[in-house]
Formats: structure tokens, C-alpha cells, sequence
């Protein structure tokens, strides 16, 4: 790669496949960790995934120890400090692969990934060196505290106060947070809290000093092996040199570990849904009704292949995204002394695509988990067959790291922001656009010429929204929500087009399979496209206005329909040849 | 003490062959790569080796094009310290004596006290490789072992015979070991060991520069078993399949009329 790609630039310009990374670009060591992986969670991982729900005692610990000594809990953690710093590719196919084990997955999660970056990217050197090597071995457990009962999704109305003591020595920390994943089993909290009841910041603070308490483990819907409970402060004492950054600026610690967060739960979902796939693709080959597998009929063929092209899709997008951010990470020199600047803007600069993957692959899951449970039929909703697990644990990706509807938001606020701040020229788009319209327009004639309509819709749709509301549309969420979607359309379908393309030109892997699925995908996701497109300007313009603006966007959508149907039958025949996804 | 340990990279067992279009091996198209099972655990226990003395330096050997070397770096994660890649684009057609030669003779001049093989490839699976080299050498030679031991220059292993009967074997160092399934659990390449592994030496050698023998056979072709007539699996109630059965003995068969 060239040059780095802006973030939300794959909008404006046109991206050449040979620039993105794809799960075709994995080296020889990606793989290598891989393997590792899918090893250790057959043979140590699945088979006690009953007892680990059944929350027996010590075994989270026992599983995250043996992570630490496979290295992969070290993934983020720098050489110095006891872990391997690698890309952040590696990190992603860590997220992936475990992302099927559930309450595992969460329990490494909130170890060493959002309870481990604060103190990776924020800390000074005192702090790495004391925390950062006993999360590489799990000697101590890690758990991060945002959320409290009054304050979810609006994180900074939080209410948890930090009092500088007397002495200076110390801050006195009061008040409740809840929902802490890992809290039962924790040695260490990254909490956040305002001194003085105003300036958010970021702590690291002991588990077992005085005055912190956690409370009942909580009874969920899944994930039922991690330990999910409320953790009050009652005057703790936190020593002054374990604020992170600065005192005021928890918010930007906070925001940016939750972009990679967003990122790691993006690749959870595609490693859960891929697992659920092939449970469903081999039972399918398996049960018989009237005489024959039921993965001969068509209903059933469809779903398979629906559930492959949408893994195919979010796998597309979340390595492409994993490549980004790599490349962003690789560039920055955190060593002037506006180091944790320099890494803060950097993870930023791909806010849009966090928020964009996560909410996308999350939902994929989601429909994964839920056709996985249908081919199962009555068996699916028993406990005995691990896609009723999966079908639970989905459920909370859409809700924590951002809930998908706060993601949503994400998207469009910060290209408007960006936009008037001169960082995302969307006038300059918006005027090339209506040129090209009041021109010939062109039909739509291939997969690559449908995405390009799909941005162009978005630009569009985005245009004349600003040109009605002007900052007022930050207040329009259902236009907000709206136009996330086509965003997110817009970037998957390109994602996962490009990777085609470029497994194609390298006459790799599946080719032909990789372009039934990104085909089936992109001729699916225009429908969608024009739907929230037209709901959009329906309730924009009214009259002879919205005829116009009608007409523009069915020559910006002049494609013909394809044979989705039989795309998806020779899709399912290679998922069920195989009995699992392949790509 | 030198160890040499020799794998190859065969296809994952699960995959879908065909013949390929010269019709004696199989279409190397679309498929995935591993190490060979029965490798794994001659690199497991060369490992182990090396481990026990301390002072050892091990190599690893395969034969094959630069794909091999993939399969190298996972046995260098695992604690082999260098490898010998030698490279040979036609590897796929060397019959075993040709294999055994290329190893005999990289191995002639370096003193290896112990040379651990698998006791057969999964994609070829002679069975004769790691005997061949051991002949060639003029060492003594154990096959399909499932126990090693190591003690002051005395290798004691032990085979599997059929019936479940064990004989425990001693032999001088230097000799060749292939090894069987049930010798050992290979371990995983850890992520800080996969780094490590991209720094140790991985020098490639003209597979021209060692080869002094001539083949001694041929694969004629290759070819899958002609289908029979497949076998009928019959569900349903007892009762009503006792009369299916009835009527299938008298349709199609002369058992019962
Ligand atoms: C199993 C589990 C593990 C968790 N682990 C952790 C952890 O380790 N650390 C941690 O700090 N937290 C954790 N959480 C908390 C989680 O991050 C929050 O539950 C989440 O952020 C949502 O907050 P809330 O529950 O208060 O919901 P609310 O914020 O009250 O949201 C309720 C609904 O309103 C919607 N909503 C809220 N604001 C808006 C808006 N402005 N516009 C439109 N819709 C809006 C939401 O999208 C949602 O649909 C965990 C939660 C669970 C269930």
C-alpha cells in the first residue's frame, strides 16, 4: 500500500483491489496462528464449553492462562512488556477464531483487549511495565469499567467521582458500575470516573484494595460462562500515578479503545457465525425428511447460501478494515512528545469503518445464528446442540461496544462533521454528481458497476439531505439511521467486490465461487439501497420536487435484475460439498 | 548432538482428490497444505530431544517447491533450530528411493546423531523413506515407533505390534526412528515461537546438488477403485424393514425365491 486511504475515503474515490488486505494475503505466520487457534479450541476450548457455562469455578482463569502461554493474550502487547506486537491482522484472526467460544471469547476479551489497550496505547512507561507483562501470562485479570446504571450509551454523564486526597497521594474514587464483564474473577479495573464530578479520566485500579466490592453475578440470556456483575467504589484509594493520560481526557481513551473494540467485535462475529454455518451446513447434510438430506431443498439451499455470502461479505470488510488499521498503526511515531495524540488521532481516522463493520458483521451474525437455528428446526432450541448456544450469545453483539443504533449515528454524524470541517469534500461530490445526472447517465452492467451505484445513491442521498436540513440533520435520526445503512452498504459490497476482483486477477482460492457469492451480495444489497434511499427522500421533498428527485435516483440505479436464485443454488452446492463455509 | 528431522507437505487428508492429467498423481489444484501427520510427531519428538540434552541443534528437512517452506516455518515454531529446504519442483514425482537418496546424501557428512521420520507419507505412504535412508547411511534403523527414550548415547524405543503387543527396542546412536501415530501429542506453535521461527535460518538447496541416484520404479497411473454397486442402507421400523429386505432377497438376489 501507497499511500493511506482517509477514513470514510472509500466513499469519493475508487479503490484498486491490489490495496486492500484480504484474507488471501494471510503470510505464512497468520496462518501458522491460525491453526494454533482452531487446534486449541477444538481439542481444549469446545469440549468444556458446558462446564465453562455452567460457570465452574477456576476455569475462565485456567483457559486464559493457557491463552497467555500460547501467546494470545500478548497479541497488542509491545516485546518489551512480555507480549508479541504484531500487526493487527494477527489480533483479528485471534478475535475471529475465538469469537465462536462465547463466554471465552468475552472473558479474553475484556482481559486484554479493552481492559489491556487503555493501558497499550495511554500508558507511561511506569504503568506498562507494571501491568502489561502479568496480562501477557493472565497472572492478572483485567476487567473494564465504563458503564453504570444511569449511564449506558450517554458514557460521559457517568457519576463514579475521583477526589484528589489531602496528601496528593491518592484519589478517593465513589460510585456504582455495572455489567462488568470479567469483574468476578478480576485483579485489576480500568475505570473511568470524574474528578471532582467533571473531568472524565481514566484509571487503573486495583481489584483487591479496600473499599472495592463487586456484586451478584448477573443471570443472562448468554455468554452464561463469563462473569458479568456491578462493581462498587466506596472511598478506594487509587495511588496518583495510576491515572492513564491526563487528568480530563478519559474520553479519548475511552473512544479510541472503543474503535478497536468495535473492530475485535466485528471479527468475533464473523468467527461465531462461520462456526454456526458449519454446525447447520453438516446437520443439513445429515437429517433426512421425506427420504432425502434436507440440504437438498431449495428453501433450505437458500438459507445456506444467504448465510455463506453474508459471512463472505462481513469477512470481506473486517480484514480490509484489520488491513487499514494495520497500516494506520504501522506509520504512526508515537515517540515525540504528543505521542498518545498522534496514536489517538490515528485510531480515529477510521472511526467511520469500526462503527460501519461492527454494526454490519453483528447483524450478520445475528441472521447467521437465527437460520442456523431454523435448519435445525426443534433440535436448534434444544441445549443440547451448540447452535442454541450461539443463537444466545449472538444476542448481546448488537448491543455492547456501542449499541448498534449509537453506531448508526457514528457514521453519518462524523462525515458531516468531517465534511464541515473540510476533511470530506461532500460538495464537491454532491456537484459532480448532479453534473453526471443532468448528462447521459449509464446503465449498470456489472457487480462493480452496481457498488459504484451504491455510492453514489449514498453521496446523493447525503447531499440533499444537508441541503434541506443544514446542521440541523444531526437531529434527524431516522435519516441518520438511514443513511448509515447505505454507508454501510456502500463499503461492504466495495469490500467484498474488490477482494473478488483481486482473488480473481491472482487466479486464486474458490475464484468462482468467491464471485457467485460477492454478485449474489451485491445485487441483494441494492434493493436495500434504493429502499432507504427513496424513505429518505419521501420524507425530504414532497410534489413535483420528489418526482425529480425520484427520477434522479432511478438513473443513478439503472441495472437489470440477475438470476439471484440460481446464484444461490450453486453457492449452497459448494457450502454443502463441503459441509462448512469455505472461501 | 545433531538431530535432523525430516517432513513433508501433503494435502489435508479431507480434501477433495482427481487424478491429475498425466494420470499417476493427483491434481495439486485447489487444495489445502499441512504437514504430514506422522511428521508432526518426529518433530514433536526431535524437539523433545533437544529439549532433554540441551546441547543439540536441530535441523529440519523437506523436499519439495517453496510452498514446502511454509510447513518448514510451522516446525521451526515448534522448536526445530534451522532448516534444510531443498528445493525441487517435481518432488511430487520422486519415487522413494530417489526421497531417500536426496536425504542420504545432505546427511552423509553431518554427523546426525539421531534422524527422526515419519513412518510414512499420507499422500504416498511407501513406508520406505526413513528405512531407505538409514540403509543408505549404513545405520541402524526402528520403525513405527510409539515410545522414545534417550540415554547416554542409547536409544531405547518402543514398537507397536499387531495385536497390541509392545516390543521395546535398544539401539546405538547414530540411527533413524520413524515414528507412529501414538508417540507423542505434537504441541501448538505458540504466537511468540511463529515470530521467533521467521528469524531462524532457512537456507534452500538444488534439489541437482543431491541427487545421485536414479529412480528405481514407476507409477504406471493412478486411478480411483471402479464404484461397485453402492450399498443400500435401509431405515424405518423393524417390522416393515424385515419385509423390505424380504422382497429385495427374492427381487434381486437367488436366496430366496
Ligand atoms: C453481557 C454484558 C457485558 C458487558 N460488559 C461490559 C464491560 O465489560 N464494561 C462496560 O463498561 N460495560 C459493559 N456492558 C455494558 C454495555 O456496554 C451497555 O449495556 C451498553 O453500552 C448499552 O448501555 P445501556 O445498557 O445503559 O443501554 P441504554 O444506553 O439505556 O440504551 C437503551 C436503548 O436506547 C438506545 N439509545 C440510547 N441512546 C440513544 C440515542 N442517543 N439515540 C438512539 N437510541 C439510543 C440504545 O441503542 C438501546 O437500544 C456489558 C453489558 C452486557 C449485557
Amino acid at each position: 500500500m501507497t499511500q493511506l486511504p482517509k477514513g470514510g475515503g472509500y466513499l469519493l474515490g475508487s479503490t484498486d483491489p491490489k490495496n486492500i488486505f484480504t484474507p488471501e494475503d494471510f503470510n505464512d505466520e497468520h496462518r501458522m496462528i491460525a491453526e494454533t487457534l482452531s487446534r486449541f479450541l477444538e481439542e481444549r476450548i469446545f469440549p468444556r464449553m458446558e462446564e465453562m457455562d455452567a460457570k465452574q469455578e477456576g476455569l475462565m482463569r485456567e483457559f486464559l492462562v493457557e491463552a497467555g502461554e500460547l501467546g494470545l493474550l500478548g497479541a497488542d502487547i509491545p516485546e518489551e512488556y512480555g507480549g508479541s506486537e504484531i500487526d493487527e491482522i494477527f489480533s483479528t484472526i485471534i478475535a475471529e477464531k475465538l469469537g465462536a467460544t462465547g463466554a471465552f471469547a468475552i472473558g479474553h476479551g475484556g482481559h486484554c483487549g479493552i481492559g489491556n489497550l487503555p493501558i497499550v496505547y495511554f500508558g507511561n512507561e511506569d504503568q506498562k511495565s507494571r501491568y502489561l507483562p502479568n496480562i501477557a501470562t493472565a497472572e492478572k485479570i483485567s476487567a473494564y469499567a465504563l458503564t453504570e446504571p444511569g449511564s449506558g450509551s450517554d458514557a460521559l454523564s457517568a457519576k463514579t467521582k475521583a477526589v484528589l486526597s489531602p496528601d496528593g497521594k491518592h484519589y478517593i474514587l465513589n460510585g456504582d458500575k455495572t455489567f462488568i464483564s470479567n469483574a468476578g474473577i478480576a485483579d485489576m479495573f480500568i475505570v473511568y470516573a470524574k474528578i471532582d464530578g467533571e473531568k472524565f479520566s481514566a484509571f487503573i485500579v486495583d481489584a483487591h484494595t479496600d473499599g472495592l466490592t463487586t456484586g451478584a453475578e448477573e443471570k443472562k440470556m448468554g455468554l452464561k460462562g463469563s462473569s458479568t456483575r456491578s462493581v462498587f467504589f466506596d472511598n478506594v484509594k487509587v495511588p496518583v500515578e495510576n491515572l492513564l493520560y491526563k487528568p480530563g481526557k478519559g474520553h479519548v481513551v475511552a473512544f479510541n479503545i472503543l474503535n478497536i473494540g468495535r473492530h475485535k467485535a466485528a471479527a468475533n462475529s464473523v468467527g461465531a457465525a462461520k462456526y454456526a454455518l458449519d454446525l447447520s451446513a453438516t446437520y443439513a447434510n445429515e437429517r433426512k425428511q421425506f427420504k432425502v438430506p434436507i440440504a437438498q431443498f431449495g428453501m433450505i439451499k437458500e438459507k445456506l447460501a444467504e448465510m455463506a455470502t453474508r459471512i463472505y461479505a462481513a469477512e470481506s470488510t473486517v480484514y480490509r478494515t484489520g488491513g487499514l488499521l494495520t497500516e494506520m498503526i504501522n506509520t504512526l511515531d508515537p515517540s515525540g512528545p504528543d505521542g498518545y495524540k498522534v496514536i489517538a488521532e490515528g485510531i480515529e481516522e477510521y472511526a467511520v469503518e469500526c462503527s460501519l463493520e461492527k454494526v454490519f458483521a453483528t447483524e450478520m451474525e445475528a441472521f447467521v445464528v437465527d437460520e442456523g437455528v431454523q435448519i435445525h428446526g426443534g433440535y436448534g432450541y434444544i441445549a443440547e446442540y451448540p447452535i442454541e448456544r450461539l443463537y444466545r450469545d449472538a444476542r448481546i453483539r448488537r448491543i455492547f461496544e456501542g449499541t448498534n443504533e449509537i453506531n448508526r449515528i457514528i457514521i453519518p454524524t462524523t462525515l458531516f462533521r468531517r465534511a464541515a470541517r473540510g476533511g470530506f469534500p461532500l460538495k464537491d461530490a454532491m456537484k459532480e454528481l448532479k453534473v453526471y445526472l443532468n448528462g447521459e447517465t449509464v446503465a449498470r452492467e456489472n457487480p462493480g458497476d452496481v457498488v459504484q451505484a451504491i455510492k453514489d445513491v449514498f453521496l446523493f442521498v447525503m447531499g440533499v439531505s444537508y441541503e434541506r436540513y443544514g446542521d440541523e440533520i444531526l437531529k434527524q435520526q431516522e435519516i441518520l439511521g438511514r443513511l448509515a445503512d447505505l454507508a454501510i452498504q456502500a463499503y461492504t459490497t466495495e469490500s467484498t467486490w474488490l477482494r473478488t476482483q483481486k482473488t480473481a486477477a491472482a487466479n486464486g482460492q474458490n475464484a468462482k465461487l468467491k464471485t457467485n457469492m460477492a454478485t449474489a451480495f451485491i445485487y441483494t444489497t441494492v434493493e436495500k439501497t434504493s429502499l432507504a434511499a427513496r424513505e429518505i427522500i419521501a420524507t425530504l421533498v414532497t410534489g413535483s420536487e420528489l418526482v425529480n428527485m425520484q427520477s434522479d435516483l432511478n438513473k443513478l440505479l439503472n441495472y437489470t435484475p440477475i438470476d439471484i436464485i440460481s446464484l444461490r443454488q450453486k453457492i449452497a452446492g459448494a457450502i454443502s460439498a463441503a459441509g462448512k463455509y469455505v472461501s | 548432538m545433531k538431530i535432523l528431522v525430516c517432513i513433508k507437505q501433503v494435502p489435508d487428508m479431507e480434501s477433495k482428490f482427481k487424478v491429475a492429467a498425466e494420470g499417476t498423481w493427483y491434481d495439486n489444484q485447489d487444495l489445502a497444505w499441512r504437514m504430514n501427520e506422522y511428521d508432526e510427531y518426529a518433530v514433536e519428538q526431535a524437539v523433545r530431544l533437544k529439549e532433554q540434552v540441551g546441547d543439540a541443534d536441530l535441523t529440519v528437512l523437506s523436499i519439495g517447491s517453496d510452498k514446502v517452506k511454509e510447513t518448514m516455518k510451522k516446525a521451526l515454531a515448534m522448536g526445530c533450530d534451522r532448516g534444510a529446504h531443498i528445493a525441487d519442483d517435481a518432488a511430487w514425482n520422486k519415487e522413494p528411493f530417489q526421497v531417500a537418496g536426496i536425504i542420504a546424501e545432505y546427511a552423509r557428512d553431518k554427523g546426525f546423531d539421531v534422524i527422526f521420520t515419519g513412518m510414512q507419507s499420507q499422500d504416498r505412504g511407501s513406508g520406505q523413506v526413513g528405512v531407505l535412508v538409514a540403509e543408505m547411511l549404513e545405520l541402524p534403523s526402528v520403525s513405527t515407533i510409539v515410545d522414545f527414550g534417550y540415554e547416554a548415547g542409547t536409544i531405547i524405543a518402543k514398537r507397536e505390534l499387531e495385536g497390541g503387543i509392545k516390543a521395546k527396542v535398544k539401539v546405538q546412536a547414530p540411527a533413524v526412528v520413524t515414528c507412529q501415530l501414538g508417540l507423542n501429542t505434537p504441541r501448538y506453535p505458540t504466537l511468540p515461537n511463529i515470530m521467533k521461527a521467521k528469524k531462524k535460518e532457512l537456507l534452500s538447496i538444488p534439489v541437482a546438488e543431491l541427487l545421485k541416484v536414479n529412480a528405481r520404479m514407476e507409477t504406471a497411473n493412478m486411478f480411483f477403485p471402479e464404484k461397485k454397486g453402492g450399498g443400500l442402507v435401509l431405515e424405518g421400523e423393524a417390522g416393515e424393514l424385515a419385509d423390505r429386505l424380504i422382497s429385495i432377497l427374492k427381487d434381486k438376489t437367488t436366496v430366496l425365491k
